[in-house]
């Protein structure tokens, strides 16, 4: 009796309901911290959606709110892509606007009055929230300490590779794909230990999420057939992976098959090959495993190799002639990309010109992932040691996702996951082994095995040779030195990751801030203040040309019809603006007509020496224009002689006669004393003269002169051609052809 | 002197349900034969017509001589179709003897197509026969100008046109009578000039920034003299075309929150030749007069807070908030400089204590004091031509009653409905007044709201939050304890 209630009193701290109570305080807390951590932006500036893709998501999600969801189904698009119109329902993910749609409605059925713009911006953080919470959950599959999961839940939440896509204001579809993703990746997990068809229904049913919600979707699509595939190499091939396997294909599949902009790919194209083949695959194991079970030994061996043979051959032969009859379609441009990290350079000029398709550079995986990332290979190596089904699939996971984040920037992403799950198993590992306050004595135990026998108390001076032999850390101070370290380590990670969502990923790069003298903020607001203009001061339907990166933030804060944006479906459409930008006024003016363009809007740092103008955009522009009309554009002629690209006087007279040469210069010099104009971005001076225009009007330029918006000139009234118009206006005489005057005759009555 | 004068307006309050049936009957048609009887004689009339804001402001000092044989009540006053769609604030006042307060006025059509229509105003006390009255007339006309020439540069001043009768519009015989305008500087390059009477050869005569036609002589009833006047105005023409004002009450909070969103056209002279942000930013340097809309200023009540200043696409920070014991200054900036036939809408708000504008009556009766306007303050003056004031009171508010010395003619409706946000069941008792063509002159005028809320309605939010969570979980413990498996082992 009395040892009871000691014992009762002994485990308070450690019951199991306070264990319970403790972990969703702490998970409570590890959300709010995520949630925090990304509302740098918000703080600072406002609730602002960032950038340029978020700007469309926005754009959607307000289109769903006002119209319902079947109208947002059947979108029709005519605001974009002028004349060409774009097919928006069909040809988006719908997953994110529908989530922020539900939530919206949500809080009004509560009446809460929220307005949509304010969920879109917090959408990505508060989803970071669940993602950590999903982190926890997978990390707990792998490893039954279950301070690993709260520590992966913690780099969850904070590791700046996920932040970089989820601070508030970055409403794309990665806010909320990477939740979904860990999330699936559990329930797989839970799916193929228990072999569930349970887990494996709600696995595919997040995986339908998923592939609703971002094109990263094929990610999955492949891991998990090369998780089984893995498994079936390693001889491990079992019931419970062929239930939980086939029960998320079949679901899964028909659940992506929803979506209308996925439709038929996963039965057409080579991406989601691999899935289908493992089903198939599995299927016959199925079927082998059943035959094995019901015919003699011998006679097995040869059916085997006869079945599997045939199998594979006609498998093959059919995918080869499926591929080359053109019912498969071949791997697409981006795959491509994700093998040989110079073929969108060479072939997809439109590809390469996006800064977060570029390969990674080296110090981006400690900047983005910090001490994380030396931890992985420790993480991977534990789960090699015990390798269970599921740690085969971290090690899978771990080699496929480095691979594809050293390919392109932006995958970084998906390989967070499993970074953040792998050092939690790391360093909980080292902190469960250093972390236990007593040093182990033989006493101790003894008392030990007699705990762990559960028995009562043992007679002292048992068979040492009977008790297993005990490996421990005896010194005080190899834990202490061990812990602390960790300790400092994991501080400074915190630190690190503060640091660099402060400074690298919570601008909005909408808004721009800068440094009074007296060291208080300044914003730069030139882009609101020029959409603003569009919005307010021209017609309803005035077409606005620009390069495609301001296509989405034209359409969502001006609200303007654009020729091109950045859904770059219509490589031939883009290379036709390229053309009209790259070109001379007297080729650009028909193309701009026969476009309807009204405005057209450029984006000039030099001024400010703000770098990501569209002069240092400008070779983009020329290379993509010359991919369509090479006679036309040459990418070369916009280079002085030697090489360089300029845009002084040496500059080539491709360059300074191209239109976007000339309306990013254009009246520049009348800001600054005669010869002295300065181009802050380039760090040169400029021509004294600067650059005429004939069949534009500067039409607004914006206070820091970022955005600079023109007007296409109407046909002129008397039918003389642009150039000699303004150059009446200018007083300059059209010279005459000089009539031959015949020798003076004597006038005679 | 404070209470006496919550307690008179308490006493002229007005149910909302005669209001509206007043605001229905505002505009009365007349049978298309009515000419209004030739009852009255105008002795003498002294017309000013102020040009000095963006927005023209009319006064009419006329002595009124009943020249029928019975008493009359009724004296009608002239416009043209286009001139009482921009019509507002008509108020009448009896010159000789303030205290008799503001006169009825009203529109009365005689025939929506027709272009004639008239003014009814209703004298306090019908006039005997052969009796005189003094009587002010103060009525504003949006919308008034003509920018000449309708398109200028940049850095050009910016001139505007008006053109009037020289003799007042009246249905009445005028024995005498003279026209006074009112200009915002000396420069008046070109008005009409009118053979001269008496000692004086031509009409107008100018002093300063003043023109005066007349006095003219005894002209018949509806006599005109078509002029125009053309005047320098290098300041921006505000025109509000339409204010949204919310008065949000909260007494839990104990605070008032208000926001108003304003949809803003400059109607002055448009731009001959596209924006020049070169210029534009030379001429910054010395800060010369421009006809462009550069700033804004809103000099709010003491004691407001937090104010915001968005628009569609997000914060504006080109904002300034001045707040001390003596001032609360809001001075916000366009996110673009507005010139002629630019557009921009904004929102801005602010918050501040109930207790400068709420009393308790007595128990649960509330007293509301809020100006009906509080719209910039512009040298140049603002027009307002569509204004709705919606005064959100809290949950389960009932028997609202407003009062309000905004002139009553311009008042064009005035409604309770129901306003669901936060939480609520039930949703608040919103009180929505529509008003047109108001200007900047009746920014201090008040708004007087009073209405009861019963204890019950002020408790009923927590009580049904309360009960709603602990609906859930109970529903969540029996859920949790039910067994759903098919065979429990």
């Amino acid at each position: 009796m009395s040892v009871d209630s000691l014992q009762t009193l002994a485990n308070v701290g450690k019951g199991e309901s306070t264990r319970t109570t403790l972990r969703v305080v702490i998970l409570f807390l590890i959300a709010g911290a995520a949630i925090a951590s990304r509302l740098f932006s918000v703080i600072r500036f406002e609730s602002i959606i960032h950038e340029f893709d978020p700007w469309f998501n926005f754009r959607a999600t307000k289109y769903l709110v006002a119209n319902g969801f079947y109208n947002f189904w059947d979108w029709f698009d005519d605001r974009t892509w002028h004349p060409l119109g774009r097919v928006t329902g069909g040809t988006l993910y719908p997953g994110l606007m529908v989530t922020s749609g539900i939530i919206y409605h949500a809080l009004r059925t509560l009446t809460i009055p929220v307005d949509i713009r304010n969920i879109c911006v917090l959408l990505a953080p508060a989803f970071s929230g669940l993602t950590a919470f999903a982190a926890y959950l997978l990390t707990n599959e792998m490893t039954p300490s279950s301070s690993a999961g709260l520590l992966a839940a913690v780099f969850m939440g904070i590791a700046p590779g996920y932040i970089s896509r989820s601070v508030a204001g970055s409403y794309d579809n990665e806010a909320i794909a990477i939740f979904l993703l860990v999330f699936t990746f559990y329930l797989w997990i839970k799916a193929l230990k228990q072999g569930s068809m349970l887990w494996g229904a709600l696995c595919a049913l997040f995986y339908g999420y998923m592939v609703a919600s971002w094109g990263g979707y094929a990610f999955i699509t492949c891991l998990l057939p090369l998780h089984a595939f893995v498994l079936i190499c390693m001889g491990r091939y079992s019931t419970r992976l062929y239930v939980a396997y086939t029960t998320w294909y079949a679901l899964g599949t028909l659940a992506s098959m929803q979506i209308p902009f996925v439709g038929f790919l996963p039965v057409k194209t080579s991406e989601h090959m691999p899935a289908l083949g493992i089903f198939g695959f599995l299927q016959l194991l199925a079927f082998l495993d059943y035959v094995r079970s019901a015919i003699p030994k011998g006679q097995y061996q040869t059916f085997l190799w006869l079945f599997a043979g045939g199998t594979f051959g006609i498998g093959l032969a059919a995918l080869v002639v499926a591929t080359s009859a053109g019912i498969i379609a071949p791997w697409g441009g981006r795959f491509y990309s994700l093998w040989d990290t110079s073929y969108a350079k060479i072939h997809i000029p439109i590809i390469a010109s996006v800064s977060e398709h570029q390969p990674t550079a080296w110090p981006a995986f400690f900047f983005d992932l910090n001490m994380l990332i030396w931890l992985l290979p420790a993480g991977v190596y534990l789960c090699f040691q015990q390798l269970a089904d599921e740690h085969v699939f971290i090690v899978v996971y771990a080699l496929f996702g480095s691979y594809f984040a050293g390919v392109m920037v932006r995958l970084m992403l998906t390989l967070t996951p499993v970074v953040c799950v792998a050092a939690a198993i790391a360093i909980s590992n080292v902190l469960d082994t250093y972390l236990s306050a007593k040093s182990p004595k033989p006493e101790d135990r003894l008392s030990d095995e007699a705990t762990d026998a559960a028995v009562k108390k043992a007679p002292k001076g048992g068979l040492k040779s009977t008790s297993k032999p005990f490996v421990g850390v005896y010194s005080i101070f190899s834990k202490g030195a061990v812990v602390g370290a960790m300790t400092i380590y994991l501080l400074l990670f915190v630190l690190h990751c503060t640091w660099v969502t402060s400074n690298a990923y919570s601008s909005p790069s909408v808004v721009l801030a800068s440094r009074l003298a007296d060291g208080s903020q300044h914003i730069i607001d030139d882009y609101r203040e020029a959409y603003q203009w569009l919005r307010q001061n021209t017609r309803d339907d005035a077409k606005i040309m620009s390069w495609w990166d301001y296509g989405y933030q034209i359409g969502g804060m001006a609200d303007r019809p654009t020729l091109v944006d950045n859904n770059t479906w219509n490589n031939t459409h883009i290379a036709t603006v390229g053309k009209a930008m790259s070109s001379r006024e007297e080729v650009s003016y028909p193309i701009m007509r026969q476009h309807e363009v009204d405005y057209v809007l450029v984006v000039f740092g030099g001024l400010l020496g703000y770098s990501g103008d569209d002069i240092n955009k400008f070779l983009w522009m020329v290379r993509i224009a010359e991919g369509i009309w090479p006679e036309e554009v040459s990418e070369r002629a916009f280079f002085t002689p030697r090489g360089e690209y300029r845009v002084d006087d040496e500059a080539s007279d491709t360059m300074k006669n191209s239109l976007m040469y000339k309306m990013s210069y254009y009246n520049y010099n009348t800001l600054f004393p005669p010869g002295q104009a300065q181009d802050r971005v380039r760090g040169t001076r400029l021509p004294e003269v600067g650059p005429t225009l004939d069949v534009l009007d500067e039409a607004f330029t914006s206070e820091n002169w970022i955005i600079r918006i023109y007007k296409v000139k109407d046909l002129d009234n008397v039918g003389r051609d642009h150039a000699s118009a303004s150059a009446f206006d200018r007083g300059i005489k059209k010279k005459k052809a000089t009539k031959k005057r015949g020798p003076r005759v004597l006038r005679v009555d | 002197m404070k209470t006496s004068a919550v307690f008179s307006a308490v006493l002229s309050f007005v149910t909302l349900a005669s209001t509206s049936s007043a605001a229905s009957s505002s505009r009365t048609d007349l049978p298309s034969t009515f000419t209004p009887p030739q009852v009255f004689k105008n002795a003498n009339l002294v017309h000013v017509i102020s040009l000095e804001k963006n927005y023209v402001k009319e006064n009419i000092n006329v002595v009124i001589e009943n020249i029928d044989k019975a008493p009359q009540q009724d004296y009608f006053l002239p416009f043209t179709a286009d001139q009482i769609s921009r019509l507002g604030g008509v108020e009448v006042k009896d010159r000789k003897d303030a205290s008799a307060g503001p006169f009825g006025a009203e529109v009365v059509g005689v025939d929506p197509k027709s272009d004639l229509q008239y003014l009814r105003i209703r004298l306090p006390t019908p006039l005997k026969p052969s009796a005189q009255q003094t009587i002010g007339i103060t009525f504003y006309f949006l919308k008034a100008y003509n920018p000449l020439p309708a398109s200028i540069k940049q850095e050009d001043t910016q001139f505007l046109s008006y053109s009037f009768s020289a003799y007042c519009p009246s249905v009445y015989t005028t024995s005498k009578q003279k026209t006074e305008v009112k200009f915002p500087s000396a420069t008046v390059p070109d008005f009409t000039k009118l053979p001269g009477s008496g000692e004086v050869k031509e009409f107008p005569q100018k002093q300063g920034s003043k023109l005066t036609y007349g006095p003219f002589d005894e002209k018949p009833a509806g006599a005109l003299e078509p002029v125009q006047v053309r005047f320098e105005f290098n300041k921006p023409v505000t025109h509000v075309a339409r204010l949204e004002r919310d008065i949000e009450i909260s007494h839990w909070g104990g605070n008032v929150a208000f926001e108003e969103r304003y949809t803003m056209f400059h109607r002055g002279a448009n731009l001959s030749s596209l924006f020049n942000r070169v210029k534009w930013a030379q001429s910054q340097y010395y800060q010369p007069a421009t006809h462009a809309l550069k700033e804004i200023k809103f000099p709010l009540r003491i004691g407001s807070a937090d104010p915001y200043y968005t628009d569609v696409i997000g914060n504006v920070s080109t904002s300034r908030f001045r707040s001390n014991k003596r001032e609360a200054l809001l001075e916000i900036k366009p996110r673009y400089p507005l010139f002629g036939g630019w557009k921009y809408p904004f929102t801005i708000g602010w918050n501040s204590d109930a207790k400068n504008f709420l009393r308790t009556l007595s128990g649960n009766a509330y007293i509301l004091n809020v100006p009906f306007l509080e719209g910039p303050k512009q040298p140049e003056g603002v027009e307002y031509e569509q204004v709705e004031v919606r005064v959100i009171l809290p949950e389960g508010a009932e028997n609202v009653k407003y009062s309000t010395t905004v002139p009553v003619s311009s008042i064009t409706d005035a409604d309770v409905v129901i306003h669901k946000t936060f939480l609520d069941t039930i949703g608040r008792t919103a009180l929505v007044i529509k008003a047109r063509n108001l200007v900047d002159d009746f920014r201090e005028r008040e708004l007087v709201v009073s209405y009861e809320v019963p204890l019950l309605a002020s408790l009923r939010k927590p009580l049904i939050i309360f009960g709603s969570a602990v609906a859930l979980f109970v529903a969540t413990y029996i859920l949790g304890s039910l067994d759903f498996r098919f065979s429990s082992k």
